[in-house]
């Protein structure tokens, strides 16, 4: 054998082991990541399907959509749980390693709430004074009609999706306030907010248990909306939005059996128990 | 009788107002622990603040980089292994070798949405560490999307489509061989505006010294005012992107006397076409083109006197045209690249480089074919066999191909 077969030989063997370590590293289940907004909603789904299904297995970890995107791009995640669209940047890195821009799938629809305290007066917002909030040019409740007591600011961490929502939608893409607390979840942003009768969070809408959610109209002439299912879904609160699957093929086998059921009447109901609205 | 119920009632009284002091202790000793635990809170929640504070400072630090590691091999025993890079390197003494092609590490700060700082090194090929890049990138404070950054420093050249592309997510090890020989090195420095005017459409200008990183003056090169142009404008629709570049400048050559300047020109232009099988996975289907004119070596060595001890000169021959030491050049590749399931890929690229578009048998073709296997996601393996083809003179009208095909066998890490 001479030199060049001897190492094409060696090449096909290489070529062949990394075949059967491929089957090797398969792994078995399904795992889903992402979103702590869609962290419960995607817990119950999963052990719905489980109980349903009983030879499936789904893992499902939070983080952020930023998080779950991420592990999208670099393989470690089958399904990303989104609660914002991907960006174009993060579309182009993972065509840069699959060749394609990924499938995105609605699955369900919130409505991002301002949280206030209960004991808070405020009954209503304007799009502009939860900017003028979140930017850090109201600072006092007084000046929307309030006690005369400092606004205390929760916020998201970078990696949440929904504060890169609320930062695109709210703010139109500026900074926040430096005085915004960062907090590491949504539970920990109503935590926060129930035990500060001062503060002021935003999250989605089945989080918001034990305070009060803000209306919030998109300008004065216009009347406040509360986040309820049919304003979300016509889309006159301002801050309605689609919760995302994220995949980078379309959905086939075990997977696209998971998704088609979670779009299912079955799957959106549960989408109701926990809080959301269905996408249909 | 009556005293006897006297006495129970007293003592009954007496037991309920010891309850009632007792659970009045009991009460305010709850309070007081309440208190307690609320102060170890509040102190806690300072504490928290504060670490926070300082994971947040350290989280504007970040820390990127990748190791490619290789073992390469010649197709025969006469055969040389070629490194890569621009002029190729040969050895004979090392026909077959484990080699690190490429150890990068990249550091940004990043303070914001306004401004970030990069340095970037790289210690492979031949153990020296070199720097990469190094630039301030400042993004303008009037979008809300920031759509114009300026960078100063040195980076890559923003000129057509693999040179930007980071070595380790590209799909053969090295970039065709027109881009090697037209931007050596890849990098410059200057200062460059990008600007992106609409989520699918980029523009980037740059001012650039013009010799490149790894131009044997650098960084000392081109200290004149004439400095060196580059822009190019992308249309990223998703599915289909295409961009045009343009480059120009001017090129020195070094004479005794007065130095001959010759015109350093480039146009390109890439196209890249996305398609997704259901159950393969994605593929892609890319080409660019360089054309242009610049300084050629085979040129210089025809038209320039070499320096001797008995005449140290280094003149144009006599005759000679010095616009001739710039010839026009074109370049080009055609790449298909097709994801099997999750972890494996294919690539194929045939390129080619004609230094002289007006003489035969100096040009440069090539097919390079490579299948990637993804381990997890950080870490590839890649096994690439490169199928050169350059005429080597054999006697006077006869041309041969040498067998210089080689074997790259490459694992890279990606942090």
């Amino acid at each position: 054998m001479n030199s060049s077969l001897r190492k094409a030989a060696v090449a096909t063997a290489i070529l062949a082991g990394l075949g059967f370590a491929s089957q090797a590293l398969a792994g078995r289940g399904l795992t889903i990541k992402g979103s702590d907004t869609m962290v419960i909603l995607g817990q119950r789904w999963a052990e719905r399907y489980m109980a349903a299904n009983p030879g499936a297995m789904i893992q499902i970890t939070g983080g952020g959509s930023g998080t779950g995107i991420a592990a999208l791009i670099n393989g470690t995640t089958e399904i990303c749980q989104s609660s914002r669209p991907m960006k174009q940047d993060e579309k182009l890195k993972l065509r840069d390693r699959y060749q394609t821009m990924g499938v995105e799938i609605p699955v369900a629809k919130d409505g991002v709430s301002v949280y206030l305290h209960e004991s808070n007066p405020i009954t209503s917002l304007t799009m502009a004074q939860l900017r003028g909030i979140y930017d850090g040019t109201i600072v006092n409740w007084k000046d929307l009609g309030g006690p005369n007591e400092p606004i205390v600011v929760y916020s998201r961490e970078s990696s949440s999706g929904t504060y890169v929502f609320f930062k695109d939608h709210v703010l139109g893409g500026r900074d926040f306030t430096p005085r915004a607390q960062t907090l590491p979840g949504t539970a920990a942003v109503v935590n926060a907010v129930v035990h500060d009768s001062r503060g002021i969070g935003y999250g989605g809408v089945a989080y918001a248990r034990g305070l009060k959610i803000c209306p919030i109209s998109p300008d004065a002439t216009r009347p406040a909306v509360a986040p309820s299912e049919a304003a979300v879904r016509d889309g006159s609160y301002p801050l309605a939005r689609d919760l995302y699957f994220y995949l980078r093929k379309k959905p086939a086998g075990d997977t696209g059996k998971f998704i088609e059921w979670v779009l299912s009447p079955e799957g959106q109901r549960i989408v109701l128990e926990v809080g959301y609205f269905p996408v249909k | 009788m009556i005293l006897r119920s006297g006495g129970l009632v007293f003592i009954a009284l007496c037991f309920a107002a010891s309850l009632a002091a007792q659970e009045s202790d009991s009460t305010s000793e709850g309070n007081r622990e309440i208190a307690k635990v609320a102060g170890q809170v509040e102190g806690m929640t300072e504490q928290v603040l504060a670490i926070q504070a300082e994971v947040d400072k350290a989280k504007k630090f970040k820390w990127s980089g990748y190791v490619q590691v290789r073992y390469e091999a010649g197709e025969a025993d006469r055969d040389t292994v070629r490194v890569a890079g621009a002029p190729p390197t040969f050895t004979s003494s090392n026909l077959e070798r484990f080699f690190i092609r490429r150890g990068r590490v990249k550091l940004t700060y990043d303070t914001g949405e306004l401004s970030q700082a990069v340095v970037y090194f790289d210690g492979g090929t031949d153990r020296a560490i070199r720097l990469l890049e190094a630039y301030v990138s400042i993004s303008d404070p009037w979008t809300p999307l920031r759509q114009h950054q300026l960078a100063i420093g040195q980076f890559n050249v923003p000129f057509g489509y693999e040179i930007e592309r980071s070595s380790s997510i590209r799909e053969l090890p090295e970039r065709s061989r027109a881009e090697n020989v037209l931007f050596p090195g890849e990098r410059d420095r200057g200062a460059k505006i990008t600007s992106r005017w609409t989520p699918q459409f980029e523009t980037v200008v740059a001012v650039l010294n013009g010799g490149g990183v790894n131009h044997p003056e650098f960084p000392n090169t081109d200290p004149t005012r004439g400095k060196d142009l580059v822009g190019r404008a992308r249309w990223s629709q998703g599915i289909f992107d295409v961009a045009l570049s343009g480059y120009a400048g001017r090129n020195t050559t070094p004479l005794t006397g007065p130095d001959v300047e010759t015109d350093k020109t480039r146009l390109g232009f890439d196209g890249q076409y996305f398609y997704d099988f259901p159950v393969l996975g994605g593929g892609s289907l890319r080409g660019e083109i360089y054309a242009g004119t610049d300084v050629n070596p085979d040129s210089v060595k025809a038209l320039v006197t070499t320096p001797s001890s008995s005449n140290p000169n280094r003149l144009l021959r006599a005759g000679a045209v010095a616009d001739h030491l710039a010839t026009d050049f074109l370049g080009w590749y055609l790449m298909w690249v097709q994801n099997i399931g999750e972890r494996f890929q294919v690539a194929a690229r045939y390129d080619s480089y004609d230094r002289n578009t007006e003489v035969d048998h100096d040009q440069f073709e090539r097919l390079n074919v490579g299948v990637n296997f993804f381990y997890d996601g950080n870490t590839r393996f890649t096994i690439a066999y490169d199928m050169p083809t350059t005429d080597v003179s054999a006697g006077p009208g006869r041309f041969t191909d040498p067998h210089d095909n080689t074997w790259t066998l490459q694992a890279q890490h990606k942090f």
